[in-house]
């Protein structure tokens, strides 16, 4: 017999097989690269986040230890910020962690809490004497050093003094300027009619844990517990709506896209903007996309505040994996990185000042104007600067998320600030780990 | 006249296996390989040796499906009854990932942004696709390069490179706003705002027509010219030649076409992560299911949750295919 099947159960059949290859092809996971086979000589893997200049930098302090040390492999694995964290969390998983990791203030506790980073207390080689013990401590978690801190950084206001000289609108004077001094600037750039907006509006965590320090409220506690007053946020989105509102800040879908804007994407790197929040060490960044040096001021607010906002967050840290087979080596780059000479001169402040003081002060005479600037500057308010706030709570690195859900709610009008308070801080709460 | 009811795939191949009028293009391949081992094994008389060569073809696919697909969904359906953190050993809760999805409003809204993008962009996706067929049917000159360039966005709609580019163009200061500038309106931040963001998603959706496209082309070719001459002759206009011929004539694919298009809506990625950056916003109006299953496994470290969503997932799109497959009795008609 010749069976010739007919049209109703090929298709049918192939319909079926069809979407269910497709339906099962998306529950498969993507596989990891396998460990390295341990032959002889030592090989480190090395994985930090960030852009072209610092890979290109990172690589150069690689080839320089690797020719002080031959027997020592470092393989450099890098990517943006976003891929990162995701990369890191399947590959520590799969427990396939690189030896050495960048690692962030948000993210550290995360890690350091399950156990997943090496207390560097232990590597007895590990020379930190020239970082200042305060800064040393902000790597720390329940007294186990988890992260060593690479260099610091402020959160400050950048002033673009080409759109303001445009504008004609005078440089403040930044001991004294207060939120609404920022934004009748703003609003005087705004209106000038040279097109450039006044002041950016921006909704980072660091802008929410300096309004909070600023009106006598603070995020979380010591315990790392959400205290932060429902009123406290109400006014800081009040004040964020009020920047958009009043023409001094950009209407609600430029905000959302320079968020999510790359830094040379920026609206001051673009020179489109007069005034905006950025870290002092993103000074030569941000000078070089705008092709002209911009300004940094203090933060509004400051003087008239019931406690300072400002404060030195640690830029980044260096942990080990807490399974590294090569503890030895870890501890060798780790010096190198953190104590030589030759790394400081290549790396400059592409990590932050250098937490390292004998390092600042010998990189010191190879800084360009900006560089120069930026530990000025930083430098200048010492005398001014609170502790930073306590370290972010595991679970806490959500807080960039939900953050901007709620402010774009606020800015679409979808909500009002005081609905808002509460369930920010109860969704905050809620996706802390206790 | 172009000859209609004569498939050229299969005379290229020098084979006439059966009657043209049972030959249908998505299973064609399929269909003209069993023959073909059909044929052989009659010719060898040796059965045995078909079931080992058989074997060894499939080999490397059943390994895939086994290491690959088989042992990580079972690992996965393990997860979703635990609490799993990535960096800690899985603990067993039961059903409690299941219960928590009772009361999560964000997942309740991601269900919702999903269906949405599915009950919308398909029907409007599958629409575009015949429409442009029935144009490219019509015998145009040079219909191999119209077909190709046409199902370009197919190959490009679902990379980063051309979701990076409907970034660009739906900015606010971006191609689409620059052009309504021109004639006085100022447009909205498209990606930016959340009352039009998933709007521009699901244009983009709708612009990757191109695979259906294709297929309804084959099947707009299959259909025998001497309907519509037989309509033609009784006096029928286009119209109701294009509703009482092409239409159920074409209807298996269309169902066809309809299974497949759905199952992969309902797992789009790619374009919700890069135009949203990631999150899903602005204030969740992007946020698909699939891209909070994300956010919830990797970037909140609560991979146990996040499996359990994904078999939800795997049940509704299940569910979807099971209620397609019922419908199609009382509207897919087959020729045969």
């Amino acid at each position: 017999m010749n069976h010739v099947p007919t049209r109703r159960s090929y298709l049918k059949l192939s319909a079926a097989v069809a979407a269910s290859v497709l339906a099962l092809s998306g529950c498969a996971a993507g596989g990891g690269t396998p460990a390295a086979e341990e032959t002889g000589p030592v090989t480190i893997r090395f994985t930090w986040w960030g852009g072209d200049g610092r890979q290109k930098a990172t690589q150069k302090v690689i080839d320089a230890f690797q020719a002080e040390n031959p027997n020592i492999t470092v393989v450099g694995e890098y990517s943006d910020w976003n891929g990162y964290w995701d990369k890191l969390a399947t590959q520590v998983a799969a427990n396939d962690a690189p030896d050495i990791i960048q690692m962030d203030e948000k993210y550290v506790r995360e890690y350091g809490d399950r156990g997943a980073l090496l207390d560097l207390k232990k590597l007895n080689g590990l020379d930190t004497s020239g970082i200042d013990p305060d800064t040393l401590k902000s790597g720390e978690v329940d007294g186990q050093l988890v992260g060593l801190v690479t260099g610091v950084a402020t959160f400050c206001i950048a002033a673009n003094p080409a759109v303001l000289e445009k504008a004609g609108v005078a440089l403040p004077d930044d001991t004294k300027w207060t939120w609404d001094d920022y934004q009748k600037l703003g609003e005087q750039v705004s209106d000038s009619g040279s097109g450039a907006t006044g002041v950016g509006v921006q909704y980072g965590d660091q802008d929410l844990y300096i309004w909070a320090r600023q009106h006598g409220d603070r995020l979380y506690d010591d315990e790392g517990k959400v205290v932060i007053k429902p009123e406290t946020l109400t006014s800081f989105w009040k004040h964020t709506l009020e920047l958009s509102t009043s023409g001094a800040g950009p209407k609600p879908s430029a905000i959302i896209e320079n968020a999510s804007a790359s830094l040379n994407q920026t609206s001051i790197a673009k020179n489109e903007m007069g005034l905006a929040g950025v870290f002092s060490t993103q000074l030569t960044a941000y000078s070089g996309a705008a092709g002209q040096e911009l300004k940094l001021l203090r933060l509004p607010g400051e003087s008239t505040a019931d406690e300072r906002g400002a404060y030195y967050k640690p830029s980044m840290f260096w942990s080990v994996s807490s399974r590294t087979k090569h503890q030895k080596a870890a501890e060798k780059f780790l010096n190198y990185l953190t104590n030589s000479q030759t790394a400081g001169d290549i790396m400059l402040t592409e990590r932050g000042i250098p937490a390292n003081t004998r390092i600042r002060e010998a990189i010191s005479s190879k800084l360009n104007a900006t560089d120069k600037a930026a530990i000025a500057f930083t430098d200048a308010i010492a005398d001014e600067v609170r502790p930073a706030p306590p370290i972010t709570p595991a679970g806490g690195s959500t807080i960039t998320d939900i953050l901007s859900r709620y402010t774009s709610d606020i800015l679409f009008e979808r909500t009002t600030p005081e609905k808002a308070a509460q369930p920010f801080i109860d969704e905050l709460s809620s996706s802390l780990r206790k | 006249m172009r000859k209609r009811h004569e498939s050229k795939q299969i005379q290229g191949a020098g084979l006439r296996l059966f009657p043209t009028r049972t030959t249908c293009p998505g299973a064609c391949r399929v269909s003209a390989l069993s023959e073909l081992g059909k044929l052989r094994g009659k010719g060898l008389g040796a059965e045995a040796r078909d079931t080992k060569a058989a074997m060894v073809f499939l080999g490397p696919w059943l390994v895939g499906l086994v290491a690959i697909t088989l042992g990580p969904m079972l690992i996965s359906l393990y997860l979703s009854f635990t609490d799993y953190n990535l960096l800690q050993a899985p603990e067993l809760v039961g059903f409690e990932n299941f219960t928590r999805m009772l009361e999560d409003s964000r997942l309740q809204n991601s269900l919702a942004v999903t269906f949405i993008y599915v009950l919308v962009g398909v029907p409007l996706q599958l629409a575009v696709a015949l429409l442009i067929a029935i144009v490219l049917d019509k015998g145009i000159r040079g219909l191999p390069f119209y077909r190709s360039v046409f199902y370009l966005p197919s190959l490009l709609g679902g990379s980063v490179a051309v979701a990076i580019l409907w970034k660009q163009i739906f900015g606010t200061t971006g191609l689409v706003n620059q052009f309504l500038a021109l004639i006085g309106i100022e447009g909205p931040g498209w990606i930016s705002d959340p009352s039009t963001a998933l709007s521009t998603i699901i244009l983009l959706h709708i612009w990757t027509f191109g695979s259906p496209m294709i297929i309804f082309l084959a099947g707009l070719r299959q259909i025998p010219i001497m309907y519509y001459e037989a309509a033609q002759v009784d006096g029928a206009t286009k119209v109701s030649q294009f509703f009482q011929i092409t239409l159920p004539l074409l209807s298996p694919i269309i169902f066809f076409n309809l299974v497949l298009q759905i199952v992969g809506a309902f797992q789009s990625f790619t374009q919700a992560f890069i135009v949203s950056g990631g999150t899903g916003g602005p204030s969740d109006s992007t946020m698909f299911f699939t891209l909070y299953l994300y956010q919830k496994g990797f970037g909140q470290f609560d991979m146990g949750y996040a499996s359990a969503m994904a078999w939800v997932l795997l049940l509704i799109i299940g569910a979807f295919t099971a209620i397609n497959f019922y419908a199609s009795k009382f509207w897919v008609f087959y020729d045969d």
